[in-house]
């Protein structure tokens, strides 16, 4: 900011009310703007009937999974949580010695500062985890949440300490965790009993994480001279741009079975998965197709000319110009993946919409008008987890100084 | 109606795909789905004459091998099928699925529900993606001929009434000519109401359409509707929980169309058709005797022939098997783990304040009649 900073009335004078044109402009949107906000609290927490998420708060977050074996949700969680803190407590410290490398020491912040930035960051996240607990019967949650929170600030604190070197083992950790994590979570059951938000998350970011290498050699075929693989990818790229969602997951589905034996496919949470994947790849390999074309072809030439053979010059030259390039356009793809997981209820499986739509015709909530309540819920939980990606999406921005040079 | 069709702006383009394929997949003969045709593990039964039938790949043997019944349902059909907040799938059409699980494996909990939108219902059934679909699904013609299911006998007998005021001056619907009907949006409601009124000669002045039930309760309390036509078991269960009180409302005598709510397996397979028919069979036969999940011990001892070859008591000659591909004491397991018509009516459908009219036995002149089981 370059302004002086000036008084709170001032401010109001100056950016409200102008002129008349501003004045009334300001008031018609102060009476649009409460009145939103009236009606939204008034619903919140006088008109709305929350029984109807709180009896169906287990089958909303975890859908069908199975009472006697959620402590292994719970294991899970812990162990997320715990390996988040190691690695963070580790990138922090190297930070901290770069920066006294760099002669420019970072002064260790004040706690109440430091869960001030936390809360900043994760407030949405944070938000939804205290109405959860809230609109829990039991204590057990509270005792979850309390673990998580607890494995999170030792594992931060055990990352703090740790030697440097012990850390570079450390970033394996949250690699090997999902492999180890997932066939935890299947266990005994598979996969098709997963349900609610946990299956919403399950497809998103499996989809996410396995989408974007298939993206980029897609769009690295399609930039190439050889013939077969440039006309592969494009056809790939074409086809699955071309088809809509819907029509995939009910093909990934149902579709499969005139084709291929029954029982001779993996299961339909994985079939999905795959269709996703592959939907999200092709919108992937067109946005990365046009970061490559934004790297000024001198980058390229200078590449060249120091000698670096061409896959190094990829990697080390080109792809990381490309990449930070089209981060919002990637976020953007991934916030509408997130969302478009929904689709699944088309096919029966019980997500988090369809859990919305199915527990108002209960026995005792139908005929009571309340999708309000529970489709307001549903929306809720989206909106923590598209509004926290798209955040975490800018903090890179920030980090890696896009925009800025 | 029992389509229900919110959904169809979802699944119109998706199932232009699928229906294509549907088509295509035609052209191969039944076998092209069969899902264990490669590992050669074919259903075998011997009738009571001593031939061996063999069909390739039957449904009913992959069911066997599985040791689970795929059943598709819809969990929010109050009274049909609603998903507990413990994830129990709680219903008549849901106990329908016990039924043929029980009666093929034994074990009335071997049922994988799948929830299906009312687009993807047939798809589903055809890939064979499910093997029975019990999700309140009126027999048509159209969709026996085009769908490519083969539906069995009804469970449940539904027809499309009316349910007006109960201070309103209509007693049939030939009063109500010039009134107002509403029904819900994306079913054959519509359509039934309309070729009603003109087959009794009179018009409506308007048949207004909703999304949601409760849209329809909220246009019919602020005095929009004269009518709100549905499936009788729709309406009734409407009319229990209406603000004012179920008495604020009354539906007429007059039922307009006919809705048999049939269970339906794939096109070209006998054997499983027969396995559900039977099964489903069992639970009319059982009342017709007077057995039900509380008193079954005391049949066990029958003197009655009839009763002992339904419950598969061992006889001299061994016990009796039709050759259907059930275990003998099928209907035992059906009506110890399930129970008989009357109980899954009376525990499912009777809360909705539906009366078991059309379906009560032919004994007691009903339309619910078992062929003879010998």
């Amino acid at each position: 900011m370059s302004t002086a900073p000036m008084s709170p009335a001032t401010w109001v004078r100056h950016n409200l009310f102008r002129n008349r044109r501003d004045a009334i402009t300001t008031v018609i949107a102060a009476v649009v703007v409460g009145w939103v906000v009236f009606q939204t609290l008034r619903f919140v927490f006088g008109t709305a009937r929350w029984e109807v998420v709180r009896a169906n708060l287990t089958l909303f977050l975890v859908g069908r999974y199975p009472a006697d074996e959620q402590w292994r949700i719970v294991a899970v969680l812990i162990a997320a949580a715990a390996v988040a803190g190691l690695v963070t407590g580790v990138l922090t410290k190297r930070r901290r010695r770069a920066a006294i490398a760099d002669d420019a020491p970072l002064p260790p912040l004040p706690f109440a500062r430091r869960l001030g930035l936390i809360g900043a960051r994760y407030w949405p996240a944070l938000v939804l985890l205290l109405v959860l607990l809230l609109l829990a019967r039991t204590s057990t949650p509270w005792v979850v949440a309390g673990a998580v929170i607890v494995a999170a600030v030792v594992g931060r604190l055990v990352g703090g300490a740790l030697p440097p070197k012990v850390g570079i083992v450390l970033y394996a950790l949250p690699v090997v965790l999902p492999f180890v994590a997932l066939p935890f979570l299947t266990g005994p059951l598979g996969w098709d009993d997963w349900g609610g938000m946990m299956l919403t998350i399950l497809l998103a970011t499996v989809s996410m994480i396995a989408c974007f290498p298939l993206g980029l050699l897609l769009a690295l075929g399609r930039r190439s001279t050889l013939p077969a693989l440039r006309g592969l990818s494009i056809g790939v790229i074409e086809f699955f741009r071309g088809v809509p969602l819907v029509a995939l997951v009910l093909m990934s589905d149902v579709g499969l079975g005139f084709f291929f034996p029954r029982d001779a496919l993996p299961g339909r949470v994985v079939r999905v998965t795959i269709a996703f994947t592959i939907f999200t790849a092709a919108y992937v390999a067109e946005i990365v197709r046009g970061g490559l074309q934004s790297v000024p072809r001198g980058q390229t030439e200078a590449a060249q000319a120091l000698g670096l053979p061409p896959v190094r010059m990829m990697a080390l030259v080109v792809l990381p110009q490309a990449l930070r390039n089209v981060i919002p356009a990637l976020v953007g793809q991934f916030i509408s993946l997130f969302k478009d997981t929904t689709l699944v209820f088309i096919i029966g499986f019980l997500d988090v919409l369809s859990v919305a739509d199915n527990v108002i015709q209960q026995p005792d909530f139908r005929g009571q008008g309340l999708f309000a309540e529970s489709l307001v819920f549903a929306a809720a939980l989206f909106w923590v987890g598209a509004y926290t990606l798209s955040r975490e999406s800018q903090r890179i921005e920030r980090r890696l100084g896009v925009g800025s040079r | 109606m029992t389509t229900r069709g919110r959904r169809s702006r979802w699944g119109a383009a998706a199932l232009t795909l699928t229906l294509a394929l549907a088509a295509c997949s035609d052209d191969d003969g039944g076998e092209g789905a069969d899902p264990t045709s490669e590992d050669g593990t074919g259903g075998e039964t011997e009738d009571s004459t001593g031939i061996t039938l063999v069909q390739e790949g039957s449904a009913l043997a992959a069911i066997q091998e599985r040791g689970s019944v795929r059943c598709g349902t819809r969990d929010a059909l109050p009274g049909f099928a609603v998903l507990t907040p413990d994830g129990d799938h709680v219903g008549f059409d849901a106990d329908f699925c016990r039924v043929i699980a029980a009666a093929i494996l034994g074990d009335a909990e071997a049922v994988e529900f799948v929830d299906l939108a009312t687009e993807a219902r047939f798809t589903a059934l055809q890939s064979g993606e499910i093997d029975v679909l019990v999700r309140n699904t009126t027999w048509t013609a159209g969709r026996d001929g085009s769908e490519g299911a083969t539906f069995l006998q009804p469970t449940f007998y539904d027809g499309q009434g009316m349910m007006v005021a109960a201070d309103s001056p209509y007693q049939t619907v030939a009063d109500m000519d010039g009134a107002t009907v509403c029904v819900a949006a994306g079913t054959t409601t519509e359509g039934n109401v309309a070729s009603e009124f003109s087959r009794l000669g009179i018009t409506p002045t308007e048949v207004l359409s909703f999304p949601e039930p409760e849209l329809i309760q909220d246009a019919f309390i602020a005095g929009r509707c004269d009518g709100w036509s549905s499936d009788v078991s729709q309406l009734t269960g409407l009319r229990s929980e209406f603000p004012d009180g179920p008495e604020a409302l009354r539906i007429l005598e007059d039922v307009f169309s006919k809705e048999p709510l049939a269970p339906a397996v794939a096109d070209g397979d006998t054997e499983l058709a027969q396995a559900v028919e039977w099964a489903i069979f069992a639970t009319i036969q059982a009342e017709e005797f007077g057995i039900d999940s509380t008193n079954i011990a005391e049949f066990a001892e029958s003197e009655d022939p009839l009763i002992r070859t339904f419950l598969g008591t061992a006889e001299e000659g061994g016990t009796f098997d039709p050759g259907l591909g059930l275990p003998p004491d099928y209907a035992v397991q059906v009506i110890t783990q399930v129970g008989n018509y009357a109980e899954i009516f009376e525990e499912h459908l009777a809360p909705l304040g539906l009366d078991r009219g059309l379906n009560t036995l032919w004994s007691e002149g009903g339309l619910l009649y078992a062929p003879p089981y010998r």
